[in-house]
């Protein structure tokens, strides 16, 4: 590469603080602005500098006092949809990674295929079969749901990361008698403890956030914060936007900092399960 | 031990999307027993003036959305694969929106372009150039709906092509520059060739999650105003759920599958290729 010129080098960072500006600066704007009093939240131009309050805090908790509880109903279904997903994505991950026939191929091809359609289908045909089974507005319904939209990219996953442990390892633990199990709790799931993060990502984000399937599905029990949020944007008195950040920010502050410890497998995960065949 | 995983796919993919096509026959309002109708549904909403206004405005949206993505997650790409100072934060902060929700960023776009009083249209006031009206103008609904489309999802078209532009081998474009080529031609002959397949997936994968967009617009217009923003995943929802057609609706999910499969359909062939190999195709 050629040095090069000081000219270009401050385009270049100008355009890095540009994007940073663009990305960042909503997402700055709603965590200040819940802290900000009522009256200056509007204030143009904004003020920078102003007493932090927690008093809208304190107002989500009086008038929304469901809200943590939402946040709970949040953390069951990621906890969950990620548990469940993970477990099914290994084990069918590793039989993709080692075993190969004409069926296997076919059901690999259909988990490719299935990524395609659009999830809001399925709400269609599965509406009334909920209702009929009286499992709507329940915990396991969306588990079961954001676990089924992100199998196959993590299966796509767990299959790229153990094919790279090499066989000979499993092949030796089993001439010592190992059996399968004990193969896939002691060789496979350590080396491919990676994968599993990367796989995980993708999963934890979409469950934390989803809103669709949880607008269809949840009326009361099982209500998501995603939604909850969406109730204190549409409240009919019109927005009390400072409730409303605050809520917003207690919602993104846990997910934005697992997304930024974890950014190095998001970048794998992506590699793995799109990129390659 | 591939089972658990096909059998939540079977449970809650492919066996309700094959039940829709069934549904799409029925006439059905919830609640009272369906009764086969053949292609009525179908007629019906082809000859409805919301559905064809939906689809038009989901292509307009779906179009804008991926080729704004595409250029600006491009442009990011190149430009964090050169000498960036503190990388890793500002790769952060550039993947930020992802962990969004997407209500959540509907909140913070409506904040920012409040009639009247939020800063984006009390600058553009102030400046003399009108405002984004977004609850009164469709055009200005559809567009808010595509910027905070493109924020929140660049992030992802920007790493799937930031990993395949860190791929490029540096000695390919040092080769490139001592024979003479510019900058721009090293971009067009040599790194936008190299990062082309990447840029195929990227694109296919944003068309077929882009035309799904249901939330942007249902939690910032409800496809109001007298849906004149409805897209085809709002129309469906509208249909299932407020008017419960769920024949009409149904019939509109199989035109969303149909579209989505025929977008994929250059991808899942190239897959069916590599993975059926040597075997019979």
């Amino acid at each position: 590469m050629p040095p090069s010129r000081p000219a270009a080098r401050i385009g270049r960072l100008a355009l890095v603080a540009l994007a940073m500006l663009w990305s960042g600066f909503p997402i700055l704007l709603v965590v200040l602005s819940s802290l900000k009093p009522g009256r200056e939240i509007f204030a143009t131009p904004p003020s920078l500098f102003f007493t932090p309050t927690l008093e809208h805090y304190v107002r989500l908790w009086q008038v929304w006092p469901d809200f943590f509880l939402n946040m709970r109903n949040s953390l069951i279904v990621t906890i969950g949809a990620s548990l469940l997903c993970v477990a099914c994505s290994t084990l069918a991950g590793y039989v993709y990674a080692r075993f190969h026939d004409r069926w296997l191929t076919v059901s690999a091809f259909g988990m490719i295929v299935m990524r395609m359609l659009p999830p809001i289908i399925v709400t269609l045909p599965l509406f009334p079969v909920v209702n009929a089974l009286r499992i709507n507005d329940t915990h396991i319904l969306l588990i079961a749901l954001y676990a089924a939209f992100f199998v196959s990219l993590s299966t796509w996953i767990m299959k790229a990361f153990i094919e790279k442990i090499p066989r000979e390892l499993e092949e030796a633990a089993r001439v010592d008698g190992a059996t399968l199990p004990q193969i896939l709790g002691r060789i496979i799931l350590p080396l491919a403890a990676n994968g599993i993060l990367a796989a995980a990502v993708f999963v934890v984000v979409f469950a934390w956030n989803e809103y669709v399937f949880a607008l269809i599905f949840t009326t009361r029990a099982a209500k998501t914060t995603p939604l909850v949020i969406s109730e204190i944007l549409s409240t009919v008195e019109g927005v009390d936007w400072g409730i409303l950040f605050a809520a917003a920010t207690v919602q993104l502050a846990p997910i934005l900092i697992f997304v930024i410890a974890v950014q190095r497998y998001l970048i794998t995960g992506l590699a793995a399960g799109s990129l390659k065949g | 031990m591939v089972a658990p995983a096909q059998v939540l796919l079977l449970a809650f993919i492919l066996g309700p999307a094959l039940y829709v096509v069934w549904i799409s026959l029925q006439s059905w309002t919830y609640g009272r027993p369906p009764r086969f109708v053949g292609i009525a549904n179908y007629a019906a909403i082809l000859g409805d003036v919301a559905f064809w206004r939906a689809f038009w405005n989901t292509f307009v949206v779906t179009n804008a959305v991926v080729y704004g993505e595409l250029l600006l997650g491009l442009g990011l790409a190149l430009l964090m694969a050169g000498p960036v100072p503190g990388k890793r934060i500002v790769i952060s902060i550039l993947l930020a929106p992802y962990a969004i929700t997407e209500v959540s960023a509907v909140v913070m776009w409506r904040f920012m372009l409040e009639p009247d009083v939020g800063m984006v249209n009390y600058a553009l006031l102030s400046l003399g150039l009108g405002q984004i009206d977004w609850s009164a103008d469709p055009v200005d609904a559809l567009f808010v709906v595509s910027l905070l489309s493109i924020w929140h999802h660049v992030p992802f078209t920007f790493l799937i092509l930031y990993a395949a532009v860190t791929t490029i081998p540096n000695e390919l474009v040092e080769a490139a520059t001592i024979d003479g080529a510019s900058s721009w031609q090293n971009f067009w002959y040599v790194k936008l060739r190299l990062i082309l397949p990447a840029l195929l997936i990227a694109m296919m994968f944003r068309y077929i999650v882009a035309m799904r967009v249901f939330g942007e617009v249902w939690l910032l217009t409800e496809g109001g105003p007298a849906r004149l923003t409805e897209v085809l995943a709002v129309y469906l929802y509208r249909q299932a759920f407020k008017y419960h057609e769920f024949g009409a609706a149904s019939a509109t999910g199989v035109a969303m599958l149909v579209i989505s499969l025929l977008i994929a359909l250059p991808y899942l062939h190239q897959m069916h290729r590599r993975m059926f190999g040597h075997a019979a195709v």
